[in-house]
């Protein structure tokens, strides 16, 4: 535990000192991750779709706000789209207006949100955001979620059907958008991931937040169970085909991030908690303090650079032979210490002797 | 000679104008209460404009079974409902809009109180180092 914690410490020290660096890397790894997910799936428009185009937004968006790579991912989507079919586009800029409308318009800032969950479910791992989220944000964050699991299955929609959507005519523009506008909101296992997503988010930030011990920890692994129940559930009611051993992997990499989450934000000693009972004129206060698991990582610091120096290679055979040739001097017995001793005794002899004889004395006069 | 007092004012202050205060200024410039009623006044408008998308998305979605067996009542019905829903989502939208802006507004008020109080340290600091 200590390694981690001192691992920690690094993580921290090295996001300090290059945080303007690291935050534009990981920006744009989003960007390619986003735009990379968007032209794999819908590249229909073939100018757009290109490797080239990808990192060219990417680098872009590394220098803007993520507001502006929302935006810039939602133009993209639309210009594929287009490509394809001009109802399925409309549709699709309808939702996304909505979107706006009744959430975006408000908090601007985490639009960004919605981009995560699709790419999740690109890398097959969805499970992980409502339980990060859960962790780190506010109940809020349900509403990006569920606008990113609508927008990732709209868009996975038409990956599958592209050939059924692509309908030329008017009659063939009315059935597409027909088709399409009811996929993109009568979807079962759309709804059922909006529902889990929202539950679990909503009990992990409940639970984190009490006074518990180790309450990150069952918030994490209750929120990670939920999800898999709630799933299984919605799929057996609604008779919907969702792979149940993608869902318990998908939690149980959810699990495994949110114990990294919590060294990483919550680390607490609970084996020196301390409760605290006190009053004033108006409250009794009940006051649980946990103290922080905390270590600072060693610092190396270079004092002096000492000049180098070749060390002689030395042949131990020969240096045997030499030793073997050579008598071993017999150690010289130190005299010192039973020379002295041998003299303190003669002394002592002599003083009692000279006392006996004194006693002597006395007693015959006597 | 450099004040530190002097730098670490001007370093908050650059910080605030270049994060919010630009839009905090924008705020200021209206009573709270004229401000929130202008933008819910504005949801108002958008709310409307996002309820109409998706009432079109639902009727385009579920167009052949609103065609099938079409009758005056059920469509009246059919628009009472439609209109009921949007009334909810609308008073529901006015209410929070209004807290919102309210609390935004207070934000902005706070925020640019603690800016002037700065920038009247900072004019301070400097008639001192003037003198």
């Amino acid at each position: 535990m200590s390694t981690i914690l001192v691992w920690k410490e690094q993580v921290q020290t090295l996001y300090a000192r290059y945080s303007t660096y690291i935050d534009k890397a990981l920006k744009f790894i989003l960007g390619l991750a986003v735009f990379g997910v968007i032209n794999g799936n819908i590249g229909y428009m073939k100018i757009a779709s290109s490797a080239l185009v990808t990192i060219g937004l990417s680098a872009v968006c590394a220098f803007l706000p993520l507001t502006l790579m929302v935006v810039l991912a939602s133009l993209l989507i639309l210009a594929h789209l287009y490509s394809l079919s001009l109802a399925v586009m409309a549709v699709t800029a309808a939702i996304f207006i909505v979107m706006y409308i009744f959430y975006f318009r408000f908090t601007p800032k985490k639009a960004w949100l919605v981009l995560l969950t699709p790419v999740a479910f690109a890398f097959k791992v969805p499970y992980l955001i409502p339980v990060a989220l859960g962790l780190v944000g506010t109940p809020v964050c349900v509403v990006p979620i569920a606008c990113g699991t609508v927008v990732y299955y709209m868009l996975h929609y038409v990956h599958t059907s592209s050939a059924a959507l692509k309908g030329g005519g008017t009659d063939g523009l009315i059935t597409s958008l027909t088709t399409f506008a009811k996929q993109a909101l009568v979807n079962k296992e759309m709804w059922i991931m909006a529902a889990a997503f929202t539950i679990c988010l909503l009990v992990v930030y409940t639970i984190r937040r009490l006074s518990a011990d180790h309450a990150w920890k069952i918030a994490i692994i209750t929120g990670a169970i939920l999800d898999i129940i709630v799933i299984a559930a919605g799929s057996m009611v609604l008779n919907v085909k969702i792979s149940y051993g993608a869902v318990i992997l998908g939690s149980i990499l959810a699990v495994a991030l949110g114990f990294v989450l919590e060294i990483l934000f919550f680390s607490m000693n609970y084996t020196r908690t301390e409760r605290v009972q006190f009053e004033d004129d108006e409250y009794y206060y009940y006051v649980k303090a946990v103290p922080k698991l905390a270590l600072s990582a060693p610092k190396k610091q270079v004092t002096k650079i000492n000049e180098h120096k070749d060390t002689a290679i030395i042949d131990t055979e020969d240096i045997k032979k030499v030793a073997s040739k050579q008598a071993v001097p017999t150690p010289k017995r130190k005299q010192t210490a039973s020379s002295n001793w041998q003299r303190q005794s003669a002394d002592e002899i002599l003083l009692t002797r000279s006392l006996n004889k004194e006693l002597n004395e006395r007693q015959s006069k006597k | 000679m450099i004040s530190e007092e002097r730098v670490r004012i001007m370093t908050k202050m650059s910080l605030y104008e270049n994060r919010t205060g630009a839009q905090d200024l924008k705020i200021g410039n209206y009573y709270k209460k004229d401000y929130s009623s202008f933008h819910t006044l504005v949801t108002v408008l958008w709310v409307t404009v996002g309820y109409v998308i998706i009432a079109a998305l639902a009727i385009v979605s579920n167009m052949d079974a609103l065609m099938k067996n079409l009758t005056m009542n059920k469509m009246i019905f059919l628009v009472i409902v439609a209109v009921g829903g949007y009334l909810i989502i609308l008073i529901a939208y006015v209410i929070g809009a209004g807290i919102f802006y309210k609390n935004k507004h207070n934000g902005a008020k706070r925020r640019l109180k603690q800016y002037y109080r700065n920038l009247s340290r900072l004019g301070k600091i400097y008639k001192k180092e003037s003198r």
